[in-house]
């Protein structure tokens, strides 16, 4: 999966699917001098909303340091009413905190799409835009290939769907993007005396619980706890903690699948290349996966030749009919 | 996370009213524990996990099989399902669409091995191109089992 479910047994405070991310996509708009940034949370809507407690976020490196400069901070109310969203955009040392800091640039209801100024906002449940043939990845990529069922095709999520103008992700077009979230340090639902259901009420200590800039990084490189040490980590550590990790998968899965595996060198070029897990973005172009990635990038297609060396080229299953044309572009629910 | 009962768990995994009588069947019949045989009863029981993907790939999800076979009747039901979590962290979460129901139709056992043939008789949980005819083996003195995963073999661990 893209990185859906990525952490098994999530201990306490995570547990919880509404902060288990499964994509991050990052797209120009058409003709405008606009983004398009989105979080998708939620795998199989095992939750029923995003959890009031947490805090989402967007994360915008600048200047390829892969430290988050520009943050969009998204909390919620409590789902007891009608459920409301808010997005903050923080600067700087801000950015890089575990606490939703920075200046509202939007907010409204959940399932609504709002606009205020360039900004555009949707955070709700959407078809699952992503698509694989999960079994035939956990049948080992076996050839030839049977004819392929897209596991998602009827799978939904929540997605936050956040358009921007592109001066808010910095005056540099090249920048990293990748989703965090995050759950108080205390996670004590009932005690937080303040908390009248607002989406400002919010615990101060936060602890990263997930996060994700390329699809299926942590799905495909992480083994056992490595999964979730990947997860708890930051990108700018990537290359000093998991170089080894996807180095010895490239060395070896080409191999094991019939073909040849990448050489140790070619190994560790890929990994400097797959490391930092951020989509790598010029707000410029147009380009879809490896630049930033769009909707209907068949990233697994992309993904299969490079990490098996050639040895998988494709799935064999393909976009969603459901994409719309038009904001928030993820189709409808099933 | 919400915690499921069997019940919705079967639900969510989409095999249907039937397939939820039958998980009824094998939970009545205590198929949560290791191997076992009642020769009285000619009943025998098994659970067996294994990671997916194997080989290279690291294990993303768990693939358990588990079983109720009447020896003497030769008949029975066996239960295949993904869960999310490798072994050893498998969570509750049963993949939907990849879970099958399999009517035994045969048991043969020779020198503690017991060989499974069964049907899936809903053709919804089939893939296109899958045979509905499945064949198990349950090997107790090496502690293993094996199937077919989309057709290609599975060997698991069974559990005691």
């Amino acid at each position: 999966m893209a990185d859906h479910l990525d952490e098994p047994g999530l201990s306490p405070p995570g547990g919880d699917p509404s902060i288990d991310i499964t994509d991050v996509y990052a797209f120009k708009k058409s003709g405008q001098d606009k983004s398009i940034l989105v979080m998708a949370v939620n795998p199989l809507t095992l939750s029923p909303t995003f959890n009031h407690r947490a805090l989402y976020q967007l994360a915008i490196d600048t200047n390829g340091d892969a430290r988050a400069d520009i943050a969009f901070n998204i909390t919620f109310s409590k789902p007891s009413s009608a459920q409301r969203v808010k997005v903050r955009r923080a600067r700087g040392d801000d950015a890089r905190e575990n606490e939703p800091e920075g200046r509202t640039v939007i907010s409204g209801p959940t399932d609504t799409v709002v606009t205020r100024g360039r900004y555009k906002l949707f955070a709700g449940r959407r078809s699952d835009p992503f698509f694989f043939d999960l079994a035939w990845f956990l049948a080992g990529l076996p050839l030839p290939h049977p004819t392929g069922v897209d596991f998602f095709a009827l799978a939904n999520v929540d997605a936050i769907v956040l358009e921007v103008p592109n001066s808010a992700l910095g005056t540099n077009p090249d920048v990293r993007i990748w989703g965090r979230t995050l759950l108080p340090e205390d996670d004590d639902d009932d005690e937080d005396d303040d908390d009248d259901g607002d989406e400002d009420d919010h615990d101060d200590d936060f602890v990263q619980i997930e996060r994700m800039g390329r699809p299926a990084i942590n799905t495909v490189f992480m083994s056992g706890a490595r999964k979730r040490e990947f997860n708890r980590s930051s990108p700018h550590n990537d290359p000093a903690e998991f170089t080894a990790d996807v180095v010895g998968v490239l060395t070896t899965l080409g191999g094991a699948l019939g073909g040849t595996s990448h050489t140790a060198a070619a190994a560790a070029g890929l990994a400097g290349i797959l490391l930092p897990d951020t989509l790598t973005y010029n707000y410029s172009s147009g380009g879809g996966f490896l630049n930033g990635r769009r909707l209907d990038d068949d990233v697994i297609d992309i993904e299969l030749g490079i990490v098996t060396n050639g040895a998988r080229t494709t799935d064999g299953v393909g976009v969603h009919g459901d994409l719309l044309a038009a904001f928030p572009f993820l189709g409808p629910p099933h | 996370m919400e915690k499921m009962n069997r019940r919705k768990f079967l639900t969510l995994v989409g095999v249907g009213s039937g397939a939820v009588a039958a998980g009824a069947m094998l939970s009545g019949a205590g198929l949560f524990g290791g191997p076992s045989g009642d020769k009285s009863s000619g009943t025998f029981s098994f659970r067996a996990v294994t990671g997916l993907p194997g080989g290279a790939l690291p294990s993303y999800a768990s693939y358990v099989v588990q079983g109720n076979v009447n020896m003497a009747a030769r008949s029975g039901v066996v239960a295949r399902a993904v869960y999310a979590g490798y072994p050893g962290a498998m969570t509750t979460i049963a993949l939907p669409r990849l879970s099958q129901v399999v009517r035994v139709t045969d048991v043969r056992e020779a020198e503690g091995t017991v060989d499974i043939t069964g049907v899936i008789d809903d053709a919804s949980q089939l893939r296109p191109g899958e045979d509905a005819v499945v064949q198990l083996r349950v090997d107790r003195s090496r502690g293993t089992a094996w199937t077919r995963f989309l057709g290609q073999p599975v060997e698991l661990r069974l559990q005691t």
